[in-house]
């Protein structure tokens, strides 16, 4: 189970994301509101991965992947973004976050991101094929 | 064209993401003098290359509804209702908007959007000088919601 951070400004996609993480069996450490929230929350809690959003007031979550990295070179930051964000997801992935995911998030969505850094919940072609399978039956 | 865009992705995240069905979508013929807002209104800037601020307004039945499907039907307590339901306007605007960008002029490249901003006890917005107000509204099965864009009389197209 992994203990994860989630950075948004917005309360419903911090509500969104939470449902999603613990449907997937892992723990949500914290909430945060914004980037330096999510700075003083790492550093307190020590989370196995953090999801961020991007555009937020006070800090945005470039210069928050940016500072936690400082901190914490291993940290795992997965970018959470809208259309129209490439350029910052880039400069994200420059930063030093690990991955992304394209909002509406959807458990799908989360499952790959989290199981493509840590492979020990990457989610196998056989058991997504089975799911199919059985959602037809 | 800046509004055609945005009339698009409005239609396209309301029918397919929301499932929720259009009856009509009217556009002011007259470039008004001023915007008549809402129930509830969020707006983004855009800087850069492109400088305008786009505004989704909506009625306080499509508010509702749009609020009941992206809490999943679960309740909204009280304290958090005002900032759920700006969230929720919020999302809707960002959405919209970040799939209507790339259809800008040059593709969208070298703008910059702000993050959503929610609009409180404003009724109107009223033009200044050489800006210029382009506004939709849109009728669903549950209410309205009104999309424009403001900016200067030669962006604004």
């Amino acid at each position: 189970m992994l203990k994860i951070l989630i950075v948004d400004d917005s309360l419903i996609i911090r509500k969104k994301i939470t449902k999603l993480i613990e449907k997937l069996g892992h723990e949500v450490l914290y909430a945060a509101k914004n980037g330096q929230e999510a700075m003083d929350s790492y550093i307190s809690k020590s989370p196995d991965l953090v999801t961020m959003d991007i555009t937020m007031p006070d800090m945005d979550g470039i210069t928050a992947v940016k500072n936690i990295i400082r901190g914490d070179a291993a940290a795992k930051i997965i970018m959470v973004t809208s259309h129209g964000q490439e350029d910052m997801v880039i400069k994200s992935i420059q930063a030093g976050a690990v991955g992304y995911m394209l909002k509406p998030i959807t458990e799908d969505k989360l499952a790959t991101a989290i199981g493509e850094v840590y492979t020990q919940y990457a989610v196998s072609q056989d058991e997504e094929d089975l799911e199919l399978l059985e959602e037809e039956i | 064209m800046i509004l055609d865009s945005l009339i698009l992705q409005t239609k396209l995240f309301i029918s397919e993401d929301m499932d929720i069905q259009i009856q009509n979508i009217e556009v002011l013929d007259n470039s008004p003098d001023k915007l008549v807002l809402k129930t509830n209104t969020s707006m983004i800037g855009t800087g850069g290359k492109l400088n305008l601020m786009l505004i989704i307004s909506f009625d306080e039945s499509l508010m509702n509804y749009l609020v009941d499907l992206f809490m999943e039907g679960e309740a909204v307590e009280e304290d958090e209702k005002e900032e759920i339901y700006d969230s929720v306007s919020g999302e809707t605007i960002n959405t919209i908007i970040g799939l209507a960008l790339p259809t800008f002029p040059n593709r969208g490249k070298g703008v910059s959007i702000t993050p959503p901003i929610a609009i409180h006890d404003v009724t109107t917005m009223k033009k200044h000088k050489n800006a210029k107000i382009l506004s939709a509204n849109v009728e669903t099965e549950f209410g309205s919601l009104s999309v424009s864009v403001i900016g200067s009389e030669d962006v604004v197209k």
